[in-house]
């Protein structure tokens, strides 16, 4: 094993980049890492480098730990994305560089320098300024400085990824051509699917600081683990639905495995060339997904790239290729030779492929503070986890001098009360109560927070709620279920879009929660008097027909009112709702979070639980 | 044609709008630029060429013309250092008060020379703060050497900085990153990655720090007393050598420093053409 990642973790600030990462790669292989930009691979590349170093975890290099080894020591190459070649030296005293500081002799040098200008494709350039290079081959002597000093390991982090589409192909070929010749471990970080495709031995594809899943190209690309690696490597088609009954159930054998429940649920994904058109309804046992009409065409050289409308099974849904807002039916990708005409735009749809995925399992974090108010919000936490299959992490702020011992055993006797005390993860960092929550939401990824609204002595004068929530609210990035009242099942959810921004964000996780706990939604749009309601219209009709399509009962409601606030409070205690959801204003807008916000001023009168749903990064 | 020069920034000629504004810079570049040169060649050489040689070869005209010289090589010297490792501290590092440090550095521009020397008397006089430094190293500061070479070295103190800042902020982090993979230690890598790569701005800062150093006037003035032959610096000689209606000494004088003030602007302008290249 040439380099090992054992549980590595890397913050900057309060955002964690790196989430237990843990890797090991053989010698002499070509591993890629593949992830969008953000998701943490040039950290790691970094980190095995020496360049910057882990907060946890540990980084063995050919069996010495190296963890926190200064770069100089760790014995490797590195190709940097701009080429970061010496601009005042020429290409030879470039590559030799690393020997020299090695003190090897000058015949030897000017030797390996010959040998490595042939390698990369450089011969007869070596006395030339990098300035008069192309960035191809430029990049080309970057490869040729990085294996000068005969690297057991060598790191390239995109290094392809400022060149034009033709050079980039020639650069691949000459570095899996050396790579070979050399056997040297390699890791090439990339965003771009093609070129893990053509290098790697391996892919290693990240999200968010983590590995969603590693294997061999063909294995990654026919049978992928995670939702997120099916659609991140390759695209395709992803829809949702009961694993026993309906769509999958009726038409496809649904391994044994995703049928543990009643209810549970399952993910069908197949690739675009997998989707077959037929005049006639297919008689050769492939399951028929419905008859559907051809809305787009494009010709794409070899093959032709279609999408396909497809009506809607009952009970499943779509979530790949990620639904318009507003559309009801499917809309499904496929791909088809060029040369087979398209005669009509009915046709049959089939598939010839195909995969299950489990469903992500969601993940609630319930806060729980000395503050917080009885333990509504714990049951709160316990039906909801139940109802939606959720794992649950209960988050405790713990004073200095506190023991850890001691807050554990008292918040597991809270829990406890409300039959709770089963699998759920105790969390017990140190700090301010605020400051607490809005790390761990940032650090790891949740579906939903939980907390209860504070006890009314600890208010904050003006605002009638306390600092730590406006604080909560400010910078959750992750939709907050704020508990008030007493507790009871939700069957009955009332959309505020008039909070805020008419959202698309606040009608998805509406979707999600009512699907998920089978409540019923009325949507609520508030509007003040001689107004041009148009827009509201058209996005409460959007809304109600992207809700119908995911068979959730709902009703629509457009109301006249000067005053929001009251309209909607008026609203929620008539119709008794269970369940508030109203539009946030997401991170880092807190300018936006003024005491006369509309979500702030129902937060404060408000005696039911409210689901407040950040908004989108811009 | 035309649009494509004009995209290209060329100049382009057309009608009056060529002639006017050149007229002006060449008229008043040679009123107060050309003319006041050719003035001062003519007063030096107005009585003979034997009487320029033997004013500027007098004892005190030489001892003079050597002190400055000395002063300029200092502390462009001096400079040189503390402004490299400023500029690195402003770019390279994030601090409390770094935005407070980047403002003081333009303050030797702001404030008059005369009040940077009297600051200096004020802080190593008889009567100064600091005046037990002097006594405790045994050296005197106020109207000596290292008194006007501080004085020089405040003035002068903002040029490597502002020069070599820009370039060390453009070259970034990469080749020295790239250096340490190689396996060069932190002192390698400044000189043999840094360094060479901002050797055009640092030398190009320095060659405007001796230039102002050759120039300097009211700080030197209040912080050396002005004794001839002791403390007395080139545009001292001048000041002296025109209060005693001793006007061949004070030509040739300002003559020689003219030169080697256009010596240095040569240089400069060389330096800048390097650096425009290499960026």
């Amino acid at each position: 094993m040439s380099i090992v990642l054992d549980e590595v973790s890397k913050r900057f600030g309060n955002h964690l980049v790196v989430d237990r990462f843990a890797l090991e790669v053989f010698d002499g292989e070509l591993l890629v890492l593949l992830g969008a930009s953000g998701s943490g691979k040039s950290t790691i590349l970094r980190m095995i480098a020496g360049l910057t170093y882990p907060d946890e975890g540990r980084i063995v290099i050919h069996g010495t730990d190296m963890t926190y080894a200064p770069v100089q020591q760790r014995g490797i190459g590195f190709v940097f994305q701009n080429y970061s070649i010496f601009s005042h030296m020429t290409v030879a005293q470039n590559i030799e560089f690393g020997l020299k500081i090695r003190g090897v002799a000058r015949p030897s040098r000017i030797r390996r320098v010959e040998e490595l200008l042939e390698l990369t494709g450089l011969a007869g350039l070596g006395n030339r300024m990098p300035r008069q290079l192309s960035g191809g081959q430029q990049q080309r002597v970057a490869l040729a400085r990085a294996l000068a000093h005969e690297p057991k390991v060598l790191l390239l982090d995109e290094p392809f990824g400022a060149l034009d589409v033709k050079i980039r192909g020639h650069l691949r070929r000459t570095l899996r051509e050396v790579q070979k010749r050399l056997n040297v471990t390699t890791i090439l970080v990339t965003h771009d699917q093609e070129e893990a495709f053509e290098l790697g031995d391996r892919i290693g594809v990240l999200e968010r600081g983590r590995l969603q899943g590693i294997g061999h190209p063909e294995d990654l690309y026919r049978c992928p683990r995670s939702d997120y690696v099916a659609t991140f490597l390759g695209g395709g088609n992803l829809l949702s639905g009961p694993a026993t009954s309906g769509l999958f159930g009726a038409i496809l054998p649904v391994p044994e495995e995703y049928r543990s429940a009643e209810g549970q649920r399952v993910q069908l994904f197949f690739r675009p060339e997998h989707l077959c058109l037929d005049k006639e309804r297919p008689h050769n046992g492939r399951p028929v997904l419905g008859r559907g009409e051809i809305i787009e065409q494009v010709f794409a050289g070899s093959i032709r790239r279609v999408r396909v409308r497809v009506p809607r099974l009952p009970g499943c849904r779509q979530v790949a290729p990620q639904p318009k807002f507003g559309q009801e039916d499917w809309i499904l990708e496929g791909e088809l030779p060029s040369d087979l005409p398209l005669e009509s735009q009915q046709y049959w749809v089939s598939l010839s492929q195909w995969s299950f995925l489990a469903p992500p399992r969601p993940h609630l974090l319930v806060f729980d503070n000395a503050a917080s108010d009885g333990n509504e919000h714990l049951k709160m936490a316990g039906w909801l986890g139940a109802k939606i299959d959720g794992s649950l992490t209960v988050l405790r702020n713990r004073k200095e001098h506190e023991s850890d011992q001691k807050v554990r055993r008292e918040v597991q006797e809270r829990l406890a009360e409300v039959d709770l005390d089963g699998a759920v993860s105790v969390l017990l960092p140190q700090g301010r109560s605020g400051n607490v929550l809005v790390r761990e939401q940032a650090a790891n990824t949740y579906n939903l927070l939980l907390l209860s609204k504070p006890k009314p002595e600890v208010r904050f004068s003006h605002l009638g709620i306390t600092k730590t929530l406006t604080n909560i609210l400010e910078k959750a990035e992750v939709p907050l279920l704020i508990m008030s009242g007493k507790f009871r099942p939700i069957r009955r959810i009332l959309v505020c879009t008039a909070g805020g921004e008419p959202g698309k964000h606040d009608i998805r996780l509406a979707a999600w929660v009512a699907r998920r706990i089978g409540a019923a939604v009325t949507l609520l749009h508030v509007f003040a008097p001689q107004t041009d309601n148009t827009v509201g219209r058209r996005h409460v009709a959007n809304a109600s027909s992207t809700l119908a399509s995911l068979d959730i009962q709902v009703e629509s409601k457009l109301l006249e009112s000067p005053n929001t606030v009251d309209a909607i409070l008026g609203e929620a205690s008539d119709g008794d709702f269970d369940l508030l959801i109203m539009g946030g204003h997401g991170p880092y807008s807190s300018s936006f979070f003024r005491p006369e916000d509309v979500t702030l001023q129902v937060l404060k009168r408000v005696n039911r639980p409210v689901l407040v749903v950040p908004q989108e990064e811009v | 044609m035309r649009i494509a020069d004009r995209e290209l920034g060329r100049p382009h000629f057309s009608g009056r709008g060529f002639k006017l504004p050149v007229v002006i810079v060449l008229t008043y570049t040679a009123l107060l630029v050309v003319a006041p040169l050719l003035a001062i060649s003519w007063g030096a050489f107005s009585s003979g060429v034997s009487a320029t040689l033997r004013e500027i070869t007098s004892p005190d005209a030489l001892h003079a013309l050597k002190l400055t010289l000395l002063l300029a090589i200092s502390a462009s010297g001096l400079n040189a250092v503390l402004g490299l490792v400023t500029a690195w501290v402003l770019v390279r590092h994030r601090f409390r008060g770094r935005a407070l440090l980047n403002a003081l550095v333009d303050l030797p521009f702001a404030i008059s020379p005369v009040i940077a020397g009297l600051m200096l008397i004020l802080l190593f006089g008889r009567e100064g703060w600091l005046r037990f430094l002097p006594d405790a190293l045994g050296i005197q500061i106020v109207f000596a050497l290292p008194g006007m070479l501080l004085a020089t070295v405040f003035v002068s103190l903002p040029f490597v900085v502002r020069e070599v800042m820009p370039v060390l902020s453009h070259l970034g982090t990469e080749q020295e990153e790239a250096a340490h993979t190689l396996g060069a230690t932190g002192w390698q890598t400044f000189r043999k990655v840094t360094l060479p790569a901002i050797r055009w701005g640092l030398l190009y800062g320095i060659s405007l720090t001796f230039a102002r150093a050759l120039g300097e006037f009211g700080a030197v003035l209040v912080v050396s007393g002005g004794v001839s032959g002791m403390t007395e610096t080139a545009t001292l000689f001048i000041f002296r050598s025109m209060d005693d209606r001793n006007y061949a000494a004070a030509y040739s004088m300002a003559l020689v420093l003219a030169v080697v003030s256009f010596g240095t602007l040569i240089l400069i302008e060389l330096l800048k053409k390097r650096t425009g290249q290499r960026r």
